[in-house]
């Protein structure tokens, strides 16, 4: 009998914290050509080339002989490999480990051109079940025997839906196939190495992280977590590719919560990454790093609350990898520009001017490293096997392509190996690695002169920059309203008179993604890195997005909306002063406090 | 509460083991502030008591945090290969916080708890500091209900019919921590070993079916209780479980799912079967699915006598008896308690030969550990043994600290589950019969109503798998003999049929432990049912596999 999980603990968070980029790393490619097989692929070509043999063919007592063929079959195995530790509070909350299999079992049944997956029964089409650890070939192939029949029972009956709606419904506007046709690939890399770290020492680090936080009564709640992973793919389908890739990652992430006087909740939030724990920042920066963020929360508390404005700001080039991810990047995946549920802001946009003429596109999943960072969004093969590529998404201001999966649309027929999912979700098109390149810079010194200059051109007071933002999410969809939403995590005012700038709370960027785009007058000189996690319909995937500090003649900001609720009543608990400088674990042997009952 | 009344409560405490009583001097708060975890919850709850008030609005008349403590260990495997295995280690702390009186309080609502996920060292301020969150979103949450609450019942003539909170006596009560011991037994080969075999059994008794799934899993939990109030009680108690599990399906060549299972539990490892004995069940559930594929299905319908097992009887009696609980009934109404019991109380429920008890402080049974025993319940409440039907009559609800009329105390009842707020419910219910039968004297009178009716088969139910849903029935024809059925489903199986239907009962009683989240035994016999609906079940029969399983 399955058993409930208690992990999932509704915690004290911001409201607006939807989304966190937290960051993940990389694998670089090594060239095996002569790496054996593992013994699960193996026994996942031998159940995958049975199946797609059988199926669809007469069983003794059964009437499977009346069934239509799958055209097309794939198992993807997620061997992930990972720990977890967190703290709260200045002390441990949780530290553990976990190994974990699990099968993807994408079954296709019609043909190329209309299958089960049309329309709204995409996610359908995908059957996820566990599997075994070890090399048991034998309860591997019973394990996807069972898988297999069952994602083959539904995309018999989702290809039933599929034809049914196409006889009723009026003529797509798009009458592109369902599945294009790819050529396989064979690579086959040693799977990941056994996750080995010493998790009592972590988790010493990651307490002295939340305890930092400690420092600062108005930080009203924490976490501080360390998440590391040591995943394989294994890829194999009756195209007949076989894909094994590894990749590890460890990121550590900081969340700091307090609220204002007036209700308005406040986050901030350092993350760390490296491809290892090995690799991540010395414990004395990454308590340095935490303790700006403290400070700076606590300065965002007493700071005053944004006015409505609309005028000119800079985004920092960190800021502005995330603006592009979202108001640019979502909307060219491939997928938005078909089906009539999507905005398709940019369908008919291809070979026009979309931003000014300086800046280019491109998304490069290839490209490993920024400077000596690893790159979140880096991956050698994307979830439907085929090879990553670089794709020039928008050159000098004109848009060439999408990010495209195996789902062909009416301008590109084929993949650009862009199909990406989380482990249990059907691959789309997503972003890897975005770049934003520019041919018309300054130094970032000279940015901030314009700014001002371009505020009182405009008659402002003053002008905004935006240091640094958090994610946020992007409507896409044609019932909800096309705006896009990030969450500025630090944000001045920048005034025309020569006072000190100014830190100012609850800000919000509205506006419409098309005509914000257009606004960039001039960039900085240099790129700044954005490595996190994006969540949409094919799950969570690690990204990256590098972009240049932009000058914008105008953005539009309101106020965030804000809970009611009022800080904390009584003072967070504080040592005593005989336990302040102590360890944790000696509270026994302190004398009581003065608000005991003796 | 301020400071002074809060040590003239803290007047009665009694030993945390009940049976040390008069051996060791019972344990005072100077004890349980030696509990690291004690002290924090203790140096937090004063401070609240103290100080927790909105300016303008009253403060809490009552404040109570408990933490959880969980370690567990478990290992799965599926088709004899490991899925894998470890330990797991939390902490959630619930706090309650409640504005008003006694009379009319803030409960019974969205305030009834706020759970945090606590630390797992012991260090006093991350305990502390989470308990300071949660009272102070308890607290706020509970202002705002109890002003909703009392407009609410400006709506309604009928006054509530009683308290909405119990005065209980303090109590400190300190027993030992749940301790996690897996023992020696290297569990994940044990699994592999046990959820293999089907392979053996497959050709020779599946009467050429498939095993579709067979998963096998050892589950160890270790569970420490935290516990202290704003009147002075402070508990801290330990609870160890262990469960072995094997879960078995195959599909009959109609497309009928057969699915078996065997668990052995108790509450220590002692408890648990040893591992020829569990493989013998694993073996004799591989041959019932294949003596299950060979099955008959049930006829149309069948009214008549039916023999409830000891097994099939506790499921049964566990799901029927289960509302004997005193629930606060809906706003305005003048209704006791909510529930097929709600106006039972003193009418006959039982026949008169039969007696119920619930009994959290019977620790074992015929030697086996029980899980639903225990000594103090998740308030702060020693537990009391309950005569629930006496004479088969209602004698009594299982009731924690919200009174029902009539009813103003608890009894040690308040069960709760990890971070849910305490509801009253079972712990060991015991159901015995006077001049029980033999299992075979019970046969022979099944036999015997056959007859005295003039029917050409009774049923028998061996295991239920859904309430009602029988996994192995057998047919029993006039001579005695037994033939398995399938795909049937019982109705008429109801309270009523308690009352009004049982003939006769087994004088000996299985012992049935439930490892849930909040963990119950039933110990029960096993039922004659005079007339009871045997029909088909009529469940949508699945696809048989689309093509044939690797060798």
């Amino acid at each position: 009998m399955p058993r409930k999980s208690f992990l999932s603990l509704r915690r004290y968070a911001p409201q607006t914290a939807a989304v966190f980029l937290l960051a993940v790393s990389v694998s670089l490619p090594v060239a095996h050509a002569a790496e054996p097989a593992p013994p699960l692929l193996d026994a996942m070509s031998a159940e995958l080339e049975r199946a797609f043999a059988l199926l669809g063919h007469p069983v003794a007592k059964s009437d499977a002989g009346k069934q239509q063929p799958p055209y097309f079959l794939s198992y993807t195995v997620h061997d992930a490999q990972t720990v977890a530790i967190s703290a709260q509070y200045g002390a441990v909350t949780s530290n553990s480990g976990s190994h974990v299999r699990s099968a993807d079992v994408q079954v296709r049944v019609g043909s190329a051109q209309l299958d089960n997956t049309h329309g709204d029964h995409r996610a359908t089409a995908v059957h996820t079940v566990r599997l075994p650890l070890g090399d048991n070939r034998e309860a591997f192939q019973r394990m996807l025997w069972v898988a297999t029949n069952a994602g083959y029972g539904a995309a018999l009956d989702n290809f039933l839906r599929v034809k049914t709606e196409a006889e009723v419904r009026a003529k797509e506007e798009d009458t592109s196939a369902d599945f294009s046709q790819e050529k396989p690939q064979t690579h086959v890399e040693k799977p990941a190495a056994p996750l080995q770290m010493d998790r009592v020492a972590w988790e010493k680090r990651v307490v002295a992280l939340s305890r930092v936080l400690r420092e600062y009564p108005d930080v009203y709640a924490s976490q501080a977590m360390l998440g590391v992973q040591n995943v394989t793919t294994y890829f194999a389908s009756s195209e007949g590719p076989r894909i094994v890739t590894p990749n590890r990652s460890a990121n550590l992430v900081v969340l700091a919560v307090t609220r204002a006087d007036d209700g308005m909740d406040l986050f901030q939030v350092r993350t760390f990454q490296a491809e290892t724990v090995d690799g991540l920042p010395a414990q004395a920066e990454m308590e340095q790093s935490v303790r700006q963020m403290a400070a700076q929360l606590v300065a965002l508390k007493k700071a005053p609350v944004t006015e409505p404005f609309d005028g000119p700001a800079i985004l920092s080039g960190r800021a502005a990898a995330v603006f592009f991810h979202e108001v640019l990047g979502h909307r060219l995946e491939g997928q938005r520009q078909r089906g009539d549920r999507e905005g398709q802001t940019f369908t008919k946009e291809l070979g026009k001017l979309v931003l000014p003429e300086f800046i280019s596109v491109a998304d490069d999943p290839t490209q490993t490293t920024f400077g000596n960072v690893a790159l979140n969004g880096h991956y050698s093969f994307d979830s439907e096997g085929q090879p990553a590529q670089r794709v020039q998404l928008i050159d000098k201001g004109v848009l060439k392509t999408f990010l495209m999966s195996r789902m062909p649309i009416a301008s590109f027929a084929n993949s650009n190996g862009h199909g990406r999912a989380q482990a249990g979700h059907m691959p789309n098109g997503r972003q890897g690695n975005l770049l934003v390149t520019s041919t018309k810079t300054v130094p970032e010194a000279e940015l901030r002169t314009q700014l001002i200059e371009e505020a009182k051109r405009q008659g402002k007071l003053y002008g905004l920059y935006f240091e640094d933002i958090s994610s946020g999410f992007t409507l896409t969809q044609r019932a909800l309203p096309q705006a896009f939403q990030v969450i500025p995590l630090v944000v001045k005012r920048v005034y025309v008179d020569g006072r000190p700038d100014e830190l100012v709370r609850g800000v919000n960027i509205v506006g419409t993604p098309l005509a914000a785009m257009k606004k960039i007058l001039v960039t900085g000189d240099k790129q700044e890195l954005f490595n996190g996690i994006c969540g949409a319909e094919s799950g969570q995937v690690p990204v990256s997005a590098v972009a240049p500090a932009l000058l914008l003649s105008e953005l539009e900001t309101q106020r965030q909306p804000q809970g009611s609720a009022r800080p904390p009543i009584l003072p967070i608990p504080q040592p005593t002063a005989t336990e302040g400088t102590k360890d944790q674990g000696n509270v026994a042997a302190q004398p009581q406090s003065k608000q005991e009952a003796k | 509460m301020n400071k002074v009344a809060w040590l003239l409560c803290v007047a009665v405490s009694v030993s945390a083991a009940g049976v040390a009583a008069g051996e060791k001097p019972a344990p005072t708060r100077a004890d349980a502030l030696k509990d690291p975890v004690l002290k924090a919850m203790l140096t937090e709850l004063d401070r609240n008591v103290s100080q927790l008030q909105l300016p303008g609005s009253q403060k809490p008349y009552f404040i109570q945090y408990r933490i959880e403590d969980v370690e567990e260990y478990s290992a799965r495997a599926e088709f004899g290969a490991e899925e894998g295995a470890g330990h797991a280690h939390h902490r959630v702390a619930v706090v309650t916080v409640r504005v008003g009186d006694r009379k009319s309080d803030s409960s019974g609502g969205a305030a009834d708890g706020t759970v945090e996920q606590a630390c797992l060292s012991e260090d006093e301020i991350a305990l502390r500091s989470v308990l300071w969150a949660a009272s102070d979103q308890a607290y706020k949450m509970a202002l705002a209900v109890y002003a909703q609450k009392q407009a609410a019942l400006k709506q309604v003539q009928t006054p509530p019919q009683a308290d909405d909170f119990s005065e209980e006596k303090p109590l400190i009560a300190l027993s030992a921590r749940g301790k996690l011991d897996v023992g020696s037994v290297p569990w994940p080969e044990r699994m592999m070993h046990a959820s293999g075999l089907y392979r053996a059994a497959e050709p020779v008794k599946l009467a050429g079916g498939v095993v579709e799934s067979s998963h096998a899993e050892f589950h160890a939990r270790a569970l420490t209780t935290w516990l202290v109030n704003s009147e002075g009680t402070v508990v801290r108690k330990g609870a160890n479980t262990f469960e072995e599990e094997i879960a078995v399906s195959t599909q009959a060549d109609d497309g009928m799912r057969l699915a078996r299972s065997y668990t052995s539990a108790g509450t220590a490892l002692s408890d648990l079967d040893a591992q020829d004995v569990f493989e013998n069940h694993v073996a004799s559930l591989l041959g019932s699915l294949g003596d299950l594929r060979s099955a008959l299905l049930v006829e149309e319908e069948y009214h008549g006598p039916v023999l409830l097992s000891g097994d099939a009887s506790a499921d049964t009696l566990r799901t029927l008896l289960g509302g004997v609980t005193a629930m606060r009934p809906r706003m305005g109404t003048e209704a006791r308690t909510m529930g097929a019991f709600a106006s039972s109380y003193h009418a006959r429920v039982l026949p008169e030969s039969l007696e119920v008890v619930d009994d959290p402080s019977l620790k074992s049974y015929s030697g086996k550990g029980l899980v639903g025993a225990y000594d103090v319940d998740d308030e702060g409440v020693p537990a009391e043994t309950v005569k629930l039907v006496e004479g088969g009559r209602l004698q009594s609800y299982l009731i924690g600290r919200e009174p029902v009329r009539d009813f103003p105390r608890s009894n040690g009842h308040g069960r709760a589950a990890m971070m849910s707020a305490p509801h009253p419910g079972l712990s060991v219910l015991k159901v015995t019969a006077r001049d029980g039968m033999t299992d075979e004297a019970l046969k022979q009178r099944l036999l015997e109503m056959a007859k005295d009716r003039g029917l050409d088969h009774v049923y028998c139910v061996e295991t239920l798998g859904g309430v009602r849903s029988p996994r192995l029935l057998y047919r029993v024809g006039a001579d005695g003999k037994r033939t398995l059925v399938r795909g049937a489903v019982l109705a008429d199986l109801d309270q009523r049929a308690l009352r009004s239907s049982v003939e006769a009962a087994g004088k000996d009683l299985w012992v049935a432990n439930y490892v849930e989240d909040v963990p119950i035994t039933v110990l029960a016999p096993a039922l004659l049912m005079d007339d009871v609906t045997v029909k088909r079940a009529n469940d949508k029969n699945a696809k048989l596999p689309f093509y044939p399983a690797p060798k």
